[in-house]
């Protein structure tokens, strides 16, 4: 018996050369293709840097809310927390919780007294909140308005009169801040 | 993907095209991605700082004769601008308020006295919050940084 080199054996009981080549699976291209991640990565990059450039590391501390908008300002600082009274031109809110109604503020009061009760009330226990929970911290007495621009004097001033004899006498207003002209905002 | 670094196929040595793994590189942009996406603050807002005087400030330890007295009275026609014992009347222009020659006003004054570093605007009741915004923002860009907002019935003018 001769003895042949060991070469591939494969298919050899096929007749058919059509059927051995489709088998062998001969001159088709490899069904793995190297997938092209650049311009993937690419976009991934910039995304990144873009998300980086709009970071903020306070957070969110004012929510805008749909029914107020607000005025813009050149000159403006950075918010803190604080609670937030919000006044549109139906309601005012506290933290989100209605605290009185437009209609009760533009009313002239038959006693002279502007102080809102509810409004008041809910800052005081705030304020004992923070000067239990903060014993060694001195309370910083800000509280923040965000008031719709349309809004009248007239109800802006009850509301500042409750807040100030509820003991916070740093009224701050938010605002858009708006681009001035190279200067950057002021100290407070 | 590969850095070509040299074919070194001809020579029969082995090749030295490496492939970059690059997949924890994704997954670390995808990380932060989503990360950035989750903290991103979209509105940007801010605060505009009054310094409301409380009980017990306003007349603090001067003699009320010797404070020079500056009051932005809004009204409906209106600014009219008090400094110490003068007013000046700042119509409006048309429907809008001369927000332009008030801070040209309250620059003057304040290079007349430079150590001046506060001001309050009196507004009326029918005054919008907008008005009142835009007055106090004329103010602080006329370097004065102390306002304050009182009614136009405490200004005592």
């Amino acid at each position: 018996m001769p003895i042949h080199a060991p070469h591939a054996q494969l298919f050899n009981s096929v007749k058919l050369e059509v059927a051995k080549a489709k088998l062998g699976h001969e001159g088709r291209k490899s069904s793995y293709a190297a997938l092209n991640l650049v311009a993937y990565i690419d976009m991934m990059t910039m995304l990144v840097i873009f998300l980086l450039m709009s970071f903020s590391a306070t957070g969110e501390i004012l929510f805008v809310q749909k029914n107020i908008v607000l005025p813009d300002a050149q000159n403006w600082t950075d918010l803190e927390r604080a609670p937030v009274i919000g006044v549109s031109k139906d309601v005012v809110t506290l933290d989100g919780a209605q605290v009185a109604t437009a209609d009760e503020l533009m009313k002239d009061s038959a006693t002279g007294d502007f102080k809102i009760a509810e409004l008041h009330d809910k800052l005081v226990t705030l304020k004992n909140n923070y000067k239990l929970l903060h014993p060694s911290e001195e309370f910083n007495g800000i509280a923040i308005i965000q008031s719709d621009k349309n809004v009248e004097f007239k109800m802006l001033k009850k509301i500042m009169y409750s807040v100030a004899v509820a003991g916070y006498q740093n009224v701050n207003f938010a605002v858009v801040p708006k681009a001035k002209g190279g200067g950057a905002a002021p100290a407070p | 993907m590969g850095v070509s670094v040299d074919s070194g196929n001809k020579s029969g040595k082995k090749p030295l095209n490496a492939d970059l793994n690059l997949v924890p590189y994704i997954d670390l942009l995808t990380c932060m991605v989503a990360f950035l996406l989750i903290t991103a603050v979209w509105s940007q807002l801010a605060r505009l700082n009054i310094h409301q005087k409380g009980q017990g400030q306003a007349g603090e330890d001067t003699p009320p004769e010797k404070v020079f007295k500056l009051i932005v009275l809004v009204n409906g026609d209106g600014f009219n601008l008090v400094a110490d014992q003068d007013q000046q009347p700042i119509p409006k222009k048309g429907e809008s308020y001369d927000f332009e020659k008030l801070s040209d006003e309250l620059k003057k004054i304040k290079d007349s006295h430079p150590d001046k570093t506060d001001i309050q605007v009196a507004s009326e009741d029918t005054i919008k919050f907008d008005t009142l915004i835009r007055t106090m923002d004329a103010a602080m860009t006329a370097r004065f940084p102390d306002v304050s907002l009182i009614d136009s019935g405490g200004a005592g003018i």
